[in-house]
């Protein structure tokens, strides 16, 4: 007979005060923040179903890093550049595959992303295969020591490291959720919300649903490559592992979680999934470690269970908007 | 000029499989009329609308609006040429309140570009201004200012459809199409419906083409009717004379065996 209160389960209250711990975690939610705005334009607010975010990711995030550490470009040079070989990308998969229907294009969308990462893996002299790509954040790690050196102005000694990263990527967020918010407000996020709504009431009414899909993928392309820069600067390389499938079912997951149709609510849904996941870490069970790094995904598994059953318009969504929406 | 059609329909077919839907539809429809499409079930009279809004792409036939060919143009297209139609079962934006709904429909609205809505604030936010009061205004029409910022999802069967046309209006139309507008609305609603349709025919020249089965609003409320059976127009003429047609009885009374009514 098991006597659950002889177990010993706890949590160490000074894993709570690693701050160059929850820097590192920050910077996580931070990505996966920007990462899934630009699902939350698809999915939200125009209503087409992008599985292949992780893609456009990759490209950005390896365009900006062939481009420095292989070709010497200069590294600020590199992010406009990288922003329209993704916008090329969001173009080419969107043509011949948005007029195809909703679950259609998710699949088109998620091989897409799965094509990008095998090239990766493959195109050896392009990519360095496996071992990926190093040395292109030195113009960042320059700009990283005068934000530290700023802050140390100011009286703070004991920066993190990553700590100006985590100020950039929760700048550049903040940013999004706010441009997105404003633009949703205009008449051109309207005909966004009524193509989810219904495309075929849209077009009868004059509006040209197509350019409006396509301009709603281009622009999460284009967010997806931001968070893909941030990434690798965190990581300080690119490798192909980091762009599974899973990193976009991760970012719905953040979507499901704060709600759909409300920007600021993915900052949310992200904050609390890193939280959970990161924070279970520190659980003691007497049970292995790995078991641990398991048992955490199958907790954030049953949260999501549980808000489906209780709260399923997420954190932030609107309930109505979820029950109308046929 | 002002006495040719406003929209000819030459010989437009359009098959699904072995099945043909519409076979050689000619029709032309008068400018600044009120015209009834009439036909018992499966006659093809829906599909005919899709064709002509470019929701369907014909196999054969040519459609001309206002003197310009319609047919296979997409329907975006074809609604800001003037020609708007509306659905047989209603596409209210339904996570969407009915003022959004309105002011969706509006047309020259530079703030639907997104270059306009960076560089151009203050001109879209002028026509919205022009928009909104545009949307309040039709609203009262149709008995839905109250409504206006409820979710067009939660309005009943007949505000819905009252909705869809206060939108289509919104759209400055031309030439309206409209698949059975009175269906599901209550009878004052449907006659203030009827009395808008008379107004805008009179005031502001809009033709109209509607499919109905309602025989009684067919035979009172419209100048010309158009008869359909088996993807082909079998009659065309005033209401009297359509009524009393050897083709249309026998189409009514062969096509389906519960008669004329839905």
């Amino acid at each position: 007979m098991i006597e659950p209160l002889t177990i010993p389960v706890g949590v160490t209250l000074e894993a709570f005060t690693d701050i160059d711990f929850w820097t590192s975690v920050g910077i996580f939610a931070g990505i996966y923040t920007i990462f899934a705005l630009g699902l939350q334009l698809n999915v939200g607010f125009t209503g087409i179903q992008n599985f292949g975010q992780a893609g456009f990711m990759a490209i950005g995030a390896y365009t900006m890093a062939i481009l420095t550490a292989e070709e010497g470009m200069n590294f600020w040079l590199t992010l406009p550049i990288s922003v329209l070989v993704t916008i090329a990308f969001g173009l080419l998969v969107g043509l011949p595959s948005l007029r195809l229907r909703a679950d259609y294009f998710a699949i088109a969308t998620i091989a897409f992303a799965e094509a990008i990462r095998l090239i990766a893996l493959n195109a050896r002299e392009l990519t360095n295969g496996a071992q990926g790509i190093f040395g292109f954040d030195d113009s960042w790690d320059s700009i990283s020591e005068s934000i530290e050196d700023f802050i140390v102005d100011l009286g703070w000694t004991a920066v993190p490291s990553l700590f100006p990263l985590f100020l950039v990527t929760w700048g550049i967020a903040v940013l999004l959720m706010f441009t997105l918010t404003r633009v949703q407000g205009t008449p051109w996020g309207r005909v966004l919300r009524a193509i989810r709504e219904d495309e075929d009431a849209a077009r009868a009414l004059g509006k040209n649903a197509f350019s409006y899909k396509l301009q709603s993928l281009a622009i999460a392309a284009t967010i997806g490559a931001v968070a893909g820069w941030l990434l690798a600067i965190q990581l300080a390389f690119v490798v192909p592992d980091e762009f599974q499938p899973v990193v976009t079912f991760i970012g719905y997951v953040v979507l499901v979680l704060g709600g759909l149709a409300n920007y600021w609510g993915v900052a949310v849904g992200a904050i609390i999934l890193w939280t959970v996941l990161e924070g279970l870490r520190f659980l003691e069970l007497p049970i292995s470690e790995t078991k641990i790094a398991a048992l955490r995904f199958i907790i954030v598994g049953l949260v999501l269970i549980g808000l489906m059953a209780f709260r399923p318009q997420g954190v932030f969504g609107k309930r109505e908007e979820m029950v109308l929406g046929d | 000029m002002t006495d040719a059609p406003i929209f000819v329909a030459d010989g437009i077919e359009k098959s699904f499989g072995g099945i043909q839907a519409v076979d050689g539809a000619t029709m032309d429809v008068n400018r600044g009329s009120i015209t009834a499409l009439i036909g018992p079930n499966g006659a093809g009279k829906t599909t005919f609308f899709n064709l002509i809004t470019g929701f369907y792409r014909p196999d054969q036939g040519r459609a001309t609006f206002d003197g310009r060919e319609v047919q296979g143009r997409p329907p975006y297209v074809i609604a800001r040429l003037g020609m708007v139609r509306t659905f047989q079962i209603t596409k209210a934006l339904a996570a969407m309140p009915v003022i959004d709904n309105m002011m969706l429909a509006a047309p020259d609205q530079p703030g639907e570009s997104l270059r306009n809505v960076i560089f151009h604030p203050v001109a879209w936010r002028r026509r919205e201004e022009e928009v909104h009061e545009q949307a309040m205004e039709l609203l009262d029409v149709f008995n839905l200012t109250r409504l206006a910022d409820n979710y067009a999802g939660t309005l009943s069967g007949g505000q819905r459809k009252l909705l869809e046309l206060a939108r289509a209006l919104m759209a400055r139309p031309r030439f309206l199409l409209l698949d059975e507008p009175m269906a599901g609305i209550n009878p004052t609603l449907g006659r203030r419906l009827l009395d808008h349709m008379q107004r805008l025919r009179a005031e502001e020249g809009v033709t109209f083409l509607f499919i109905e089965h309602d025989m009684e609003v067919v035979m009172n409320h419209s100048d010309r009717v158009i008869v359909m059976a088996e993807g082909r127009v079998i009659a065309d003429g005033e209401p009297h004379e359509v009524r009393s047609d050897r083709a249309v009885i026998d189409a009514y009374l062969g096509g389906s065996s519960n008669g004329g009514g839905e």
